[in-house]
C-alpha cells in the first residue's frame, strides 16, 4: 500500500497540480467562469496556448503576445523586448516558484493582460492560461 | 593613535561616497528590477519617484500596477534614500544638482548630469542587441549592480573599454 501512495505522489506533482493557495484560487476562478458561461466545464491548456501564443495591438499600440517576452519556450528564458532583462522560465517544471503564489500570480495576470490585450483578463481566460503554463 | 586615523578615515568615506548607494530593498528588487535593471533610489530626486509612483499603471509604456501596501512600502524606502537625500554619495549630487528646482524628470536619462555623461556614446553602441536601451545600465556599466558606474567599469559590448 506505501508503495503504491509513493508512487501516486510523485506522479500527481508532476502532473501540473496546484499548490492549495492556488488551488483555491483556481477553484474561485472555476465559479467566476460558471457564473458568465453556464456551460464552462473546466480550464483548457489548449485555449491557454492560444491566449499565450496570439499577437494582438498591445498597450504601447504595437504588436506583442505573452510570448514576446517569455519566448515560445517556457522552460528557457525570456526577455523582456523594451529593457532586455532576462527573465526567468515561467514553466513550474524548471523554474518552481512559479504559480505558487497567489498574490504575485494575480499581479502579473492583471499586468500582462493590459500589456498585451490592453483590458483585463476574464475569470476563463486567466484559468486557461494557467493551465497552460502549469502543464510546462 | 591608528584608531583615531582609522576612524578618521572611516568617517571621511562614509561621509563622501562615490557612486550611490546600492539598492538594500528585497522588496524592491523583487518588484522593481523583475521587469528591468534595479535603478538605485539616489539615481532621482524624490519629488520625481513620487510623481513616477503615482502613474505605474502606465510605467513607460507598461503596467507595472502594484497593490497598495507594497506601494507605499517601495515610495518610501524611494523617498528615504532619494538622490535629494543621498548628497553624500557623488552621483546621487551631481545628478540632484543637474535638476531645475521647477522640473520633475521621471527618467532618469532625461536628467541633464545624465545626458551630459552619455553625450559622446554613439547609436550603434545602445542600439545593439546586447543593450537595447540607454536604460539598460548593466549592459555597459558592469558594476552598476553594486552602485559603482566609474569609467573604469565601463566595458560596452563590441566596442569595449571606455577610454
Amino acid at each position: 500500500m506505501k508503495i503504491i501512495i509513493a508512487t501516486i505522489l510523485p506522479l500527481s506533482l508532476f502532473a501540473a497540480s496546484f499548490n492549495a493557495p492556488m488551488q483555491k484560487y483556481i477553484d474561485e476562478l472555476k465559479v467566476q467562469a460558471k457564473n458568465s458561461d453556464s456551460s464552462f466545464v473546466d480550464f483548457s491548456v489548449k485555449r491557454g496556448e492560444k491566449i499565450f501564443t496570439s499577437v494582438h495591438v498591445g498597450k504601447r499600440g504595437k504588436k506583442i503576445s505573452c510570448a514576446s517576452c517569455h519566448s515560445l519556450n517556457l522552460k528557457a528564458n525570456g526577455k523582456n523586448i523594451h529593457t532586455n532583462k532576462v527573465l526567468k522560465p515561467l514553466a513550474p517544471s524548471v523554474n518552481s516558484a512559479r504559480l505558487t503564489v497567489v498574490k504575485d500570480t494575480k499581479k502579473w495576470l492583471r499586468r500582462n493582460f493590459k500589456d498585451v490585450y490592453v483590458r483585463a483578463g476574464t475569470a476563463k481566460e486567466k484559468g486557461d492560461v494557467l493551465y497552460f503554463i502549469n502543464s510546462k | 593613535m591608528k584608531n583615531i586615523v582609522l576612524g578618521a578615515i572611516l568617517t571621511v568615506s562614509v561621509s563622501f561616497a562615490s557612486g550611490v548607494k546600492p539598492v538594500d530593498n528585497q522588496l524592491y528588487k523583487k518588484e522593481c528590477a523583475s521587469c528591468h535593471f534595479g535603478f538605485q533610489p539616489g539615481l532621482l530626486p524624490a519629488r520625481s519617484w513620487v510623481k513616477l509612483m503615482n502613474n505605474l499603471e502606465n510605467h513607460f509604456g507598461d503596467d507595472a500596477s502594484l497593490d497598495k501596501n507594497d506601494k507605499k512600502l517601495l515610495v518610501d524606502y524611494l523617498v528615504k534614500n532619494s538622490s535629494d537625500r543621498a548628497m553624500n554619495y557623488k552621483r546621487s549630487r551631481k545628478i540632484t544638482s543637474s535638476i531645475f528646482g521647477n522640473s520633475t524628470p521621471i527618467r532618469i536619462t532625461k536628467t541633464p548630469y545624465f545626458i551630459r555623461k552619455h553625450d559622446e556614446l554613439r547609436v550603434g553602441m545602445v542600439k545593439q542587441k546586447e543593450v537595447g536601451s540607454i536604460s539598460n545600465c548593466i549592459a555597459c556599466h558592469t558594476t552598476a549592480n553594486k552602485g559603482i558606474y566609474s569609467e573604469r567599469a565601463i566595458n560596452i559590448p563590441n566596442y569595449g573599454r571606455w577610454e
